[in-house]
């Protein structure tokens, strides 16, 4: 058979130009604005000036705090989707009743959009009868009342929570997806060999259930890097730079119109995504086992 | 006393439901907090309780819909979505067709392509001046086509690893009763694809309506505004008026819930999906 014939070249094309022209350019462009000193005011006529965008950006305090808050959220949402996600899916998998009506709700906030869930969660955590002070109010424990998102020490772990409320349901699914493809087989030769409940979950479940592991962990860092949205509606960035993230400092400059600078930040998380990806990805796939 | 073996197993299944309804509290509570208070006045709303509306202000969703401008914004997040949706489905699935039916040097340029957008994030700020230079800026079509971008590798990649499932034979066939590509492609293999266009087209949908950032980059005028910009320009304005806010929030969340609803099997499946390839 001529595949050549009956599967021509051309069906990709749609598909591949307009990703290479509205996606891979940019990338491209991104890389050589980065070493200029490009600006809304002079679109056409950026001036090359090599390294000083980076370096200036290695001094600057707000940058270097943007990178730290970006790596804590990616570092502290993954932790937390991979564990509630994974809890989450082994209530599901055991013998509660209603599981059809638990699965749609644990996995809803997933749908939801974050500028919906950031302004519901402003709600949640208003200093004056937000949610969560009204419920601390109730159980007596008026000293812990705070401004949770107008306090810098408790703005960070406000947005991670809202990161983690979003997509551990996402991750349930990924996990229950996981599970399922487990033959009970294993689970009835160890119950044989009087295996108990942990040693089943440590010997047989995690082990197979690797691959999803390493979907989830991988898709959430990179997810948890490419923060924004919840960022800018709970806090922008606020109080003072405690939570600016790289993507909201990537906006702000762009608003003010350094395209240069933001170019250089946009290269730079993009570097170290990449990075993270693939290394992860192989570490990851290492400690797969084979079913 | 000892517990026999009945009554470890009804304690230990009570304590896991009650786990799980906790669980399902978190999630609940807040939702439940934005729909009371859509119906509540102003000075109710404002203390978030659970409480049931003293009385029921359906006025709010008519005052949104009119100050909050959704009528418009819904039609071009309508707009957008529909759009982005027709192409992602047609161009993604003719593309993963031919790369996953021949192994040429093309094709794996093309697979090695798409997998470079599964990971990396978008360059904002370059693509605004290529739409500036396309002549595109602040229009329906330069945000169409950038969020098409944003959503091919993953169609792509779903759609792959569907077809490759789908007998080969079949095309054979309908090559050897002189078919042309196209025809064979649309009248044989497309009809075929239901449950993962059916995927697809909930997923890319959904990511479509919600998208925040690419028409808050690239939509200055607010008549072009989205259901999500929208919402956010309207909590920016309204902020003391909670009443407003939710009934705000509610009508942006409805369309992508029912769909989520009505969908639920297709949209679970496309978490899947992209899992299990990886």
């Amino acid at each position: 058979m001529k595949t050549k014939k009956f599967y021509p070249n051309y069906f990709t094309f749609p598909a591949v130009v307009l990703f290479i022209v509205f996606y891979c350019v940019p990338i491209i462009a991104g890389f050589f604005m980065s070493f200029t000193d490009w600006h809304i005011k002079r679109l056409l006529a950026p001036k090359f000036v090599g390294f000083k965008n980076f370096a200036r950006l290695f001094g600057d305090e707000h940058f270097i705090l943007a990178l730290k808050n970006t790596v804590l959220f990616a570092v502290l949402t993954t932790i937390g989707i991979v564990i509630f996600g994974l809890l989450l899916a082994l209530l599901l998998n055991s013998a509660v009743k209603g599981k059809a009506f638990f699965r749609t709700v644990f996995y809803l906030p997933a749908v939801l959009s974050l500028i919906v869930i950031g302004i519901m969660f402003k709600a949640v955590f208003k200093m004056d009868g937000g949610v969560l002070n009204n419920i601390l109010m109730a159980l007596g424990l008026q000293n812990l009342v705070n401004d949770w998102l107008g306090n810098p020490k408790t703005a960070m772990m406000c947005i991670v929570f809202v990161q983690i409320w979003k997509w551990s349901g996402f991750a349930m699914a990924i996990y229950l997806a996981g599970l399922q493809g487990i033959s009970t087989d294993y689970y009835e030769a160890a119950m044989l060999d009087g295996a108990t409940a942990l040693q089943k979950f440590r010997n047989i479940t995690l082990p197979l259930l690797m691959p999803a592991f390493t979907v989830v962990i991988t898709m959430n860092t990179i997810g948890g890097f490419k923060v924004f949205e919840q960022v800018y509606v709970m806090t922008n960035g606020g109080p003072g730079f405690s939570t600016q993230v790289l993507s909201t400092y990537i906006y702000s400059e762009f608003s003010k119109g350094s395209l240069g600078r933001s170019s250089a930040m946009s290269l730079l998380l993009f570097l170290m995504i990449s990075i993270i990806a693939v290394v992860l990805n192989t570490a990851l796939r290492k400690r797969e086992v084979e079913m | 006393m000892k517990l026999g073996m009945r009554e470890k197993r009804i304690a230990s299944s009570a304590i896991l439901t009650i786990i799980t309804i906790a669980a399902c509290l978190i999630i609940l509570i807040p939702l439940m907090i934005v729909v009371l208070g859509s119906f509540k006045d102003s000075a109710q709303a404002q203390k978030f309780a659970l409480a049931l509306p003293a009385e029921w202000h359906i006025d709010n969703y008519s005052h949104v819909l009119v100050k909050g401008k959704i009528g418009q914004a819904f039609r071009n997040s309508m707009f957008i979505t529909v759009s982005v949706t027709a192409i992602v489905v047609i161009a993604g699935s003719l593309s993963a067709f031919v790369t996953s039916r021949k192994q040429t040097r093309y094709t794996q340029f093309v697979y090695y392509l798409f997998l470079i957008g599964m990971v990396a994030p978008i360059q904002i700020v370059t693509t605004y001046a290529l739409l500036q230079f396309l002549k595109l800026s602040g229009t329906f079509i330069g945000v169409i086509l950038v969020e098409t971008a944003l959503q091919m590798p993953w169609t792509i990649f779903t759609m792959s690893g569907f077809i490759k499932n789908v007998p080969r034979e079949l095309d054979e066939a309908a090559f050897i009763d002189g078919a042309t590509p196209v025809r064979t492609f649309f009248s044989v293999i497309f009809p075929l694809l239901k449950p993962i266009v059916a995927t697809v087209i909930v997923t890319t949908a959904m990511g479509a309506w919600n998208e925040f950032m690419v028409p808050l980059y690239f939509f200055n005028s607010s008549s072009k505004w989205t259901m999500p910009l929208t919402v956010y320009n309207f909590f920016g304005q309204y902020s003391s008026d909670w009443n407003y806010v939710f009934a705000d929030l509610v009508l942006t969340a409805l369309p992508i819930t029912i769909l989520y609803l009505l969908c639920q099997k297709y949209v679970v499946a496309g978490a899947t999906a992209g899992a299990v390839k990886g």
